[in-house]
């Protein structure tokens, strides 16, 4: 084990992958209210009826683990440094072909800023999920604007889930280890998150 | 949609109030008695329910010497050319549009989910103990059936005027009437002829789908399906111009160049 570093804990996995699976849940079953051009996804749940229950249960599941994910990483997340200010300069050194030489810590900006879109966006598609829920419990303009905001939240989210999913896996190479068995080889974390591991080796 | 599409008009000078359309809605289409309460006005119920599709309105209004004058006014599923409801249903068939325009429903497939009651210029669908659509459909069942509307037939004074639009709007227009609804929402199915301005019969002067809406559905939904797509497409094209960042095991130093 002496080539690899511990990077998230058991509990930490298994939100991450509630929270992943609430999502696609989510994404399968909304995608028919989304558009009728997704009308026969309902099938999977038996019809609309089947797709509008899972969904709304799925969105608890969701809801309450993401936020917990989002709470359990908010101090990582939410404070910026010089090397941060660096990456928004470089983008994270993804335009080029040379290696970053960002001193990132545990989290580089990207992720950051990812997290905390996360934690707002969970935050109101649970919110504008509610209203849409019981649409008749709530004024018609507030319900109007909460099934507007909550498909384009969707699709902001959708996007970014393409993005993360390519950056975690293909895009770099040893990222997903960490979210499947807890550890990260050294070499990735010297060479993506080098302040961060200077921090775990000096313990 | 060329052929003749039918049409309602509701000449509200005509209407003296009697209910008739009501009553007679509800024994066509087997609607529940509502209960309701006094509230010191001759108009009940106070608002459409989901055992209720058209009922009179009583607006009352005084003028400067203190005379009392009373408006009536039929609400109902006005049949829109271009239907919020219809929009934003998510279920195929649930909401749809017969060859002579008019908006019917099927609760078979209604999946509940409440949309048309946010997407209606004029607040009209309704959703019962059942959980599913429910509002005027014009008894396009009678209809089918060479009879005119439960509440047209009822009506003693020809308020309710049930036919082909064109000739409605026509015969409306010769007679020197005021109406609303011919342009709007791509024409509305009934209209009203008033005699006085929209606001004061409680109508929206100038209707339309709501922003909210038109934003959700016609910008936001198609510009997302481009949004996922472009989004692939921007990985895929990272992965064959940047490339990944692989880890070489031995390579302690620099790193990347066995990826150059």
């Amino acid at each position: 084990m002496h080539r690899y570093v511990g990077r998230f804990n058991t509990p930490e996995r298994v939100l991450h992958w509630f929270v992943a699976a609430s999502f696609f849940t989510l994404l399968l079953s909304g995608l028919g209210l989304y558009s009728r051009l997704f009308h026969n996804v309902f099938t999977f749940f038996g019809g609309g009826e089947g797709a509008i229950l899972v969904h709304k249960y799925a969105g608890l599941i969701f809801f309450f683990s993401s936020l917990l994910l989002f709470a359990n990483h908010a101090k990582d997340v939410c404070s910026f440094d010089d090397a941060d200010r660096e990456w928004f300069r470089v983008l994270g050194g993804y335009l080029s072909k040379d290696p970053d030489h960002i001193d990132s810590g545990k989290f580089n900006a990207g992720q950051k800023v990812f997290g905390i879109f996360m934690g707002i966006a969970t935050l109101l598609l649970g919110i504008t999920g509610v209203i849409n829920w019981w649409p008749q419990s709530f004024p018609r303009a507030i319900v109007q604007l909460s099934l507007l905001l909550h498909g384009l939240l969707f699709v902001i989210f959708v996007m970014l889930m393409v993005v993360h999913v390519y950056l975690t896996t293909v895009g770099n190479p040893g990222t997903l280890e960490g979210m499947l068995y807890g550890n990260v080889r050294k070499i990735w974390a010297k060479r993506h998150h080098p302040k961060w591991y200077k921090e775990i080796e000096g313990k | 949609m060329a052929q003749l599409r039918t049409g309602f008009l509701v000449d509200t000078s005509r209407c003296i109030g009697c209910r008739s359309c009501q009553v007679a809605c509800k024994e066509w289409n087997r609607l529940d008695a509502d209960k309701t309460t006094q509230q010191g006005t001759f108009e009940n119920p106070r608002d459409l329910t989901p055992m209720l599709y058209n009922r009179i309105e009583f607006i009352e209004k005084a003028d400067d010497k203190g005379n009392v004058t009373w408006r009536f006014v039929n609400e109902r599923c006005l049949h829109c050319g271009d239907a919020g409801c219809m929009k934003v249903c998510p279920s195929p068939g649930a909401l749809y549009r017969t060859k002579d325009g008019i908006v019917g429903f099927d609760k078979e497939k209604c999946i509940a989910c409440k949309y048309c009651v946010s997407a209606c210029p004029f607040d009209v669908p309704r959703y019962g103990a059942d959980d599913k659509v429910s509002k005027c459909h014009l008894c396009l069942d009678r209809i089918g059936a060479g009879m005119v509307p439960a509440c047209a037939k009822a009506c003693p004074t020809q308020t309710l005027q049930f036919g082909g639009r064109d000739a409605l709007i026509a015969k409306a227009k010769g007679a020197g009437k005021t109406l609303y609804g011919e342009k709007s929402l791509a024409g509305l199915g009934v209209l009203y002829a008033l005699e006085g301005k929209p606001e004061e019969y409680g109508l929206p002067p100038d209707p339309s789908i709501p922003t909210s809406i038109f934003l959700w559905k016609d910008v936001v939904a198609p510009l997302g399906i481009l949004g996922f797509w472009g989004s692939i497409a921007a990985v895929v094209l990272h992965y064959v111009t940047f490339g990944s960042r692989p880890l070489e095991e031995n390579d302690e130093g620099k790193g990347g160049d066995a990826h150059a």
